[in-house]
């Protein structure tokens, strides 16, 4: 039996003398403690949580665009839009607007305030002052916005595609692509719809929003010592085990970033390549399958999230002496997905998924599932490549993609001076140089 | 014009003394009366057709003419959706007059549904006028009891203005999704009416607004057009095109100059120093 203490997570002070005083029989008032504080004549059940993250903060400018090799916070989203700008001239005007309201909502800071006859500048939902929460928004473009309408086909990058149907797909048109794609991640959900709403408000003749699907990974406890590990899943397995490091920048830059010599349209220099996916998962089906079946499944031990010859989440699996796959059988979900054979070292993603709970389907089940999001320097090398290997597997009889696309993610903005998509319209001459 | 003159004075004295508090330096309230004085000529324009054009719809309703009751049905709703945020000041004839089966607990088989969608279902999903006459005699007694009611309201200024921004709600809500008119694809004949009462306020405001801000009347009046110039590519005859003819272009064209225009025109009352 674990020692509940050490599971205990660390409150703020306050928090704690107040538990304290519910536990000394319910009656807030002042008396019963003595030097009890004054907020607990003010206890409400609406009071709100508290939180001593609100000030963390992602920069914005860079080369390469934040919320990708971030270390991924609890709560994220993915929102899709149309892009109904009607000139190129006019896609210059939202890409500058967006990333001003980027640079904003990821920065904090006070919204103007306007005269109170006119309708609010700022939503309001995180108070009279945006505070950043760690938010990311990260900025993507789907093959769409190549098409006729601005000029850009000639430069659109290589191995960007409309996403089409797997094998096991049930794509709903309604929960699938767009011009452009945005990625919110956060500590808590409601920073990511302020940006959301905020951002909609703004510039509602230039995006329309297509479809959403917001996400969240549990937290777990800090505990001194030991390595952090990968979040859960909605079928309770750790979800991203040997995900490539983002701490190993040789290999970020192989797998991840696209390369000044790429094969790649120069403009696309230190973007990347999206792959969304909204994956329902069967949960009520996967609750009652036997736990070494949906160990054998995915090829690792559910409570510790390590390969089936290991102990811990970050031992890698090693299938040199397991060739008919005794020990991790061959139709695993991690063994299809990596085989770990020669040259598949070309096909690492970099995950950085949510999992995703919505409603209720009408067999009156329930409707979650994972929020699969993946960042890789070749489309086609990497997702593409990977979820071909897992056609046919085990795993497929509990999981059911029905949305998502797929998007170049776009350079980095430098500074104040610079805004998303500039080298691609400066490229495609919608944009002068020096603007 | 003589006879009209004593209501108009009437509703000046109310409209001035409720403005006392709320003018703002730019805009002097008594710019305001001439503008609302047009705009309660102009409702009950409508409602003199709607009027008309409920009692024919009703009529072939109850003689069991589906035909008719069809093509009529429409053309009728255009006057009401024209107007609707001054029929919505009265909640209970509003829901009578427009709900849909959303509202109701058992849907279309609810016995409490009623009014133009409650025939709309009977007329296309069944393709029947059975049953429908107590619907119909009750939709042209709420229609003539809202007509009398606007007829004694006095109009307030800040109603009048917000109703402009109101309309393009409702389309961006459930005109631009074809949820309002489900059983005979009608929405974009309710999307011109909203549209048409929309630009009728502005058009009314917008020599007090043209002094402050230019540019923006400018941008309201050019998203108007665009809506204009995207709508008119679905008129028939003196009709429109069903909702499913909406190409899914012309709808995000549509979309984004009606979310424009419902954010720009939630500015109006607030330019005017209206509460």
């Amino acid at each position: 039996m674990k020692d509940r203490k050490s599971n205990e997570p660390t409150l703020p002070s306050r928090r704690r003398v107040l538990i304290g005083l519910g536990a000394a029989g319910g009656a807030f008032t002042g008396s019963l403690v003595a030097g009890a504080p004054a907020q607990a004549d003010n206890e409400s059940v609406t009071n709100a949580p508290v939180s001593d993250k609100t000030l963390e903060r992602q920069p914005f400018y860079g080369l390469r665009q934040a919320g990708i090799v971030t270390p991924r916070p609890a709560a994220g989203m993915v929102a899709s839009f149309d892009v109904l700008a009607k000139t190129p001239t006019d896609l210059v005007r939202m890409f500058q607007t967006l990333t001003e309201e980027i640079a904003f909502l990821t920065q904090g800071g006070e919204p103007p305030q306007l005269d109170p006859k006119l309708p609010p500048s700022d939503n309001g939902i995180l108070g009279p002052v945006v505070t950043p929460d760690n938010l990311t928004i990260t900025a993507s473009v789907g093959a769409s916005l190549f098409d006729e309408r601005y000029g850009l086909k000639p430069y659109k990058p290589a191995r960007l595609v409309r996403m089409a149907s797997f094998r096991n797909d049930a794509l709903e048109p309604s929960l699938c692509h767009g011009d452009l794609s945005l990625q919110f991640s956060s500590n808590t959900p409601d920073t990511n719809i302020h940006a959301l709403r905020a951002i909609v408000k703004r510039l509602p003749d230039l995006l329309l929003l297509r479809w959403k699907q917001e996400g969240s990974v549990p937290p777990i406890p800090v505990k001194p010592g030991v390595p952090p590990g990968s979040a859960r899943n909605f079928l309770g397995f750790r979800d991203g085990s040997a995900n490539p490091s983002p701490h190993d920048a040789n290999l970020m830059e192989r797998i991840v970033w696209v390369q000044p010599d790429s094969d790649e349209p120069g403009w696309a220099t230190h973007g990347t390549y999206q792959a969304v996916r909204i994956i329902r998962n069967f949960v009520e089906r996967w609750d009652r399958t036997p736990l070494q079946e949906q160990q054998a499944i995915i090829g690792r031990h559910k409570a510790t999230g390590a390969p089936m010859q290991g102990t811990t989440e970050h031992d890698l699996p090693d299938y040199t002496n397991d060739p008919e796959g005794k020990i991790t059988p061959l139709d695993a979900h991690i063994r299809l997905a990596n085989p770990r054979s020669h040259g598949s070292e070309a096909n690492l993603i970099l995950r950085r998924p949510f999992n995703y709970s919505n409603g209720v389907t009408k067999s009156g089940q329930l409707d979650q599932g994972l929020l699969f999001i993946a960042y890789q320097s070749d489309l086609e090398k990497g997702f593409i490549t990977v979820q071909k290997r897992l056609e046919g597997e085990p795993l497929e009889e509990y999981i059911k993609p029905v949305g998502g696309g797929f998007f170049f993610t776009l350079p980095g903005v430098a500074n104040e001076r610079d805004f998303l998509g500039r080298t691609l319209l400066e490229a495609a001459g919608a944009a002068q140089p020096g603007n | 014009m003589t006879l009209r003159l004593p209501l108009m004075a009437a509703a000046l004295a109310v409209v001035i003394g409720s403005l006392a508090q709320t003018a703002r330096a730019a805009v002097a309230p008594m710019d305001l009366v001439g503008p609302v004085s047009e705009y309660k000529l102009y409702v009950s324009e409508k409602l003199q057709k709607l009027v008309a054009d409920t009692k024919a719809f009703t009529d072939a309703v109850k003689a069991g003419d589906i035909e008719k009751a069809k093509a009529l049905f429409a053309p009728a709703r255009m006057s009401y959706e024209a107007i609707e945020p001054v029929a919505e000041l009265f909640s209970d004839l509003d829901v009578s007059i427009d709900s849909r089966a959303d509202d109701y607990e058992q849907g279309e088989q609810d016995p409490v549904f009623p009014g133009f969608h409650r025939i709309e279902y009977g007329l296309w999903a069944q393709n029947s006028a059975a049953g429908l006459g107590p619907v119909a005699d009750k939709l042209m007694a709420d229609v003539n009891e809202l007509d009398k009611r606007i007829a004694e309201l006095t109009f307030p200024p800040e109603k009048v203005v917000g109703g402009a921004a109101a309309l393009m709600e409702e389309v961006a809500a459930t005109k631009i999704s074809g949820e309002e008119d489900r059983y005979s694809h009608t929405d974009l004949w309710d999307f011109q009416g909203n549209f048409d009462g929309s630009r009728k306020i502005f058009e009314l405001f917008r020599p007090l607004v043209e002094k402050e801000d230019p540019a923006f009347v400018e941008k309201v009046e050019a998203n108007f057009a665009t809506l204009d110039k995207t709508l008119s590519k679905y008129k028939t005859g003196d009709g429109f095109e069903t909702y499913d003819k909406l190409t899914d272009a012309d709808r995000k064209v549509l979309a984004g100059a009606v979310n424009t225009l419902a954010e720009d025109l939630s500015q109006l009352r607030g330019k005017l120093g209206l509460n």
